[in-house]
């Protein structure tokens, strides 16, 4: 089977900035694939390249078989029915309702009668709890019950890839959970493949089929959990044993500045010295 | 709470000692610093710090030792740790150093700012023309029904943008009716030539102050929206997740904008044409006692078609112009909220300055080149 995600190579930079360095990775169908790094380490900048909202200025991303920058017009739209994206924030339109909001997609891409339509909308609000919300504006809801809103947007036609921008951030501990078990159904009925970028230790451990993860714009470890858990990257150890993270990595203390560099420390760089 | 922060520089053979001791808070920097300042560790000097009294140190005070050692670095001096407490220790060890800091980006010099002011501008106004097309072609691409025309969002704009400034409109074209009407028969019935109202009224306000008072009100009205919401949009996301639908952003925001906005606004210059004359008529039947017929029959015989006909070409001009700078304003932004307001700002600002400079193009096209 054609995998549902493949990323060749990707490059991505702000202006002389190079976020991402030569990224590479395939997603198949059905799998729950997540994206793991520091903030600010570019995994909202991958999803942006593979989605076509940023694109890549070397590499390839390919959706479902398909590179969208090559694609008509047409062709673009009716690839992008078949994907869908849940963003960081919401983005949810602030100008109509949650319900006017998911049913936006339905109404544009297909040829649905309006009562299909509406039944369709409550269908999704439910499966994220906001069966009661169909009638507010974005700002009336809390964070969290935007970010659902969002998920029943990007679900709405039922898309055979699905993208998650951190969807437990923010939310409670209980609703980032159901949140988690909302994905994995959606991989195990519809066959979807989920790409997720998320911070939490206890989603990842709930939802990984597959992970990756990021560092200075490359990848330096892919795999399944416990491959990527056993990779002996130090940022990779950092990362799963928080505790020890503040010890292996980071700039020098105050302390360790004053007292110059010990032995058996490497010696910190001064600035002056070079001059 | 009465450990008091001391703080001690001796002099010492290669250099000073500063003893510091007790809790070392905010207030303690000052004096602090003028003590690091006179020791000033340079060259073949050091400053040596005895920390054992200290029982407190907060973040400023570690900052301000931190200082003393940068500077040492750069002048070749030292800045040596001695002795210190438990408590001096936590605090020192609390805080991480960027030992190499990021250099903040050099304010540019005046001509390099004039000179980055000017590829500015340029790169602005080509990014403008790019935009201009773009939007043109979409509406057209609307219009011969290659993209949906999306009536609702065309209506409900054109409501936004015409029939909410039908009040404002013709109360202030209604005033400069009035206005115009009387300064000029101040002058005219110098002259007992008051009857020629009627005729300045009538052309000023068709030909000129209409289209020019009723695109500026709508510049600040509904230019100023279209780019604060796009803008709005637009930092929220909420462009990208059309994108990402599939949603053509120029066919759902651009497109009903344009449209609504260059049919609302010569309706609304018409009604401001009216209510100027209405205006000038008042002033000259209560105000000159010129009978009500007679100002028309003169105010009539004064004008030609064209002269309404070229003031309402000057709106549509005009109001095509507003639409496509609150365009360009609103897809414009990057960052935050804050850059929301100036992008609105600007996007009024460019407005006016683009009428007033196709205010005087059309003088001079209608009444020197034709
Ligand atoms: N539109 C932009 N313009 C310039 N720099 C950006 C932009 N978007 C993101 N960046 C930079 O790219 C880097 C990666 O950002 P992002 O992909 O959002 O990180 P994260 O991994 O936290 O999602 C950050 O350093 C950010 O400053
Ligand atoms: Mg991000």
């Amino acid at each position: 089977m054609a995998a549902a995600l493949e990323v060749d190579g990707v490059v991505a930079r702000y202006g002389e900035r190079t976020i991402l360095d030569g990224v590479s990775m395939t997603v198949q169908p059905g799998e729950v694939r997540v994206i793991l790094g520091g903030s600010g380490c570019g995994k909202s900048t991958l999803l942006k390249c593979c989605v076509g909202l940023k694109p890549p200025d070397a590499g390839r991303a390919r959706m479902l078989g398909q590179e969208l920058t090559t694609l008509s017009e047409r062709d673009q739209r009716s690839l992008l029915t078949r994907v869908g994206v849940l963003f960081q924030y919401g983005a949810l339109l602030g100008s109509i309702t949650i319900g006017e909001n998911v049913a936006l997609p339905l109404r544009e891409h297909t040829d649905l009668p309006p009562d299909v339509i509406a039944e369709i909308v409550r269908l999704k609000l439910a499966q994220v709890e906001l069966g009661h919300a169909e009638h507010l504006l974005p700002s009336e809801l809390s964070g969290g019950m935007r970010k659902r809103a969002a998920l029943a947007r990007a679900t709405a036609l039922d898309p055979d890839l699905l993208f998650c921008d951190e969807p437990g951030a923010g939310l409670d501990p209980l609703t980032s959970a159901e949140l988690d078990e909302l994905l994995l159904r959606l991989r195990d009925r519809f066959g979807m493949a989920i790409v997720v970028v998320t911070h939490e230790l206890l989603s990842i451990h709930k939802i990984t089929d597959k992970a990756l993860m990021l560092s200075q714009g490359k990848v330096i470890a892919d795999g399944t959990l416990d491959e990527v858990k056993a990779t002996p990257h130090p940022e990779v150890r950092a990362f799963f044993d928080r505790l020890a993270a503040g010890e292996m990595r980071g700039p020098p203390s105050a302390l360790d500045v004053l007292r110059g560099p010990a032995p058996g420390r490497p010696p910190a760089a001064r600035p002056g010295r070079q001059a | 709470m009465a450990d008091l922060a001391r703080i001690q520089l001796d002099a010492a053979a290669d250099g000073h000692v500063l003893r510091l001791g007790g809790e070392l808070r905010r207030a303690a920097v000052r004096p602090l610093e003028r003590a690091i300042r006179q020791a000033s560790p340079r060259a073949g000097r050091a400053l040596f710090l005895d920390l054992s009294q200290v029982s407190g140190m907060d973040s400023a005070v570690v900052a301000s030792l931190i200082g003393a050692w940068r500077r040492a670095q750069v002048a070749g001096g030292q800045v040596t740790l001695g002795p210190m407490s438990q408590a001096a220790e936590r605090s020192l060890a609390m805080f991480r150093v960027a030992v190499e800091p990021p250099a903040a980006p050099a304010p540019a010099g005046a001509v390099e700012a004039l000179g980055g002011t000017a590829y500015g501008v340029r790169d602005a106004f080509w990014e403008f023309l790019q935009l201009a097309a773009d939007a043109t072609f979409a509406v057209g691409a609307a219009l011969t029904r290659r993209a949906p025309l999306r009536l609702g969002a065309i209506t409900q704009q054109a409501i936004d943008i015409g029939s909410r400034a039908l009040g404002i409109v013709g109360l202030i074209t209604f005033l400069v009716g009035l206005t115009v009407a009387f300064q000029s028969a101040y002058q005219l019935q110098q002259f007992g030539a008051a009857i020629y109202v009627a005729n300045l009224t009538g052309v000023s306000m068709v030909r000129e102050m209409a289209p020019l008072m009723c695109a500026i009100l709508v510049a600040g009205r509904s230019g100023s929206s279209i780019a604060a919401e796009i803008a709005t949009m637009k930092v929220s996301e909420e462009v990208d997740a059309l994108t990402v639908m599939g949603l053509d952003p120029m066919q759902f925001l651009a497109v009903p904008r344009l449209i609504a906005i260059t049919c609302m606004v010569p309706l609304l210059t018409a009604l401001a044409d009216l209510l100027g004359i209405l205006g000038g008529f008042l002033v000259g039947v209560f105000y000159l006692d010129i009978a009500g017929e007679a100002f028309i029959n003169q105010m009539l015989s004064s004008m030609v078609p064209w002269d309404l006909v070229s003031g309402l070409i000057k709106s549509v001009v005009f109001a095509w112009g507003i639409g496509l700078i609150g365009l360009y304003y609103g897809f414009k932004v990057r960052g935050g909220a804050s850059e929301v307001g100036r992008m609105t700002t600007a996007s009024v600002v460019a407005s006016i300055f683009y009428i007033i400079v196709a205010d005087c193009v059309f003088s001079v096209l209608f009444y020197v080149v034709l």
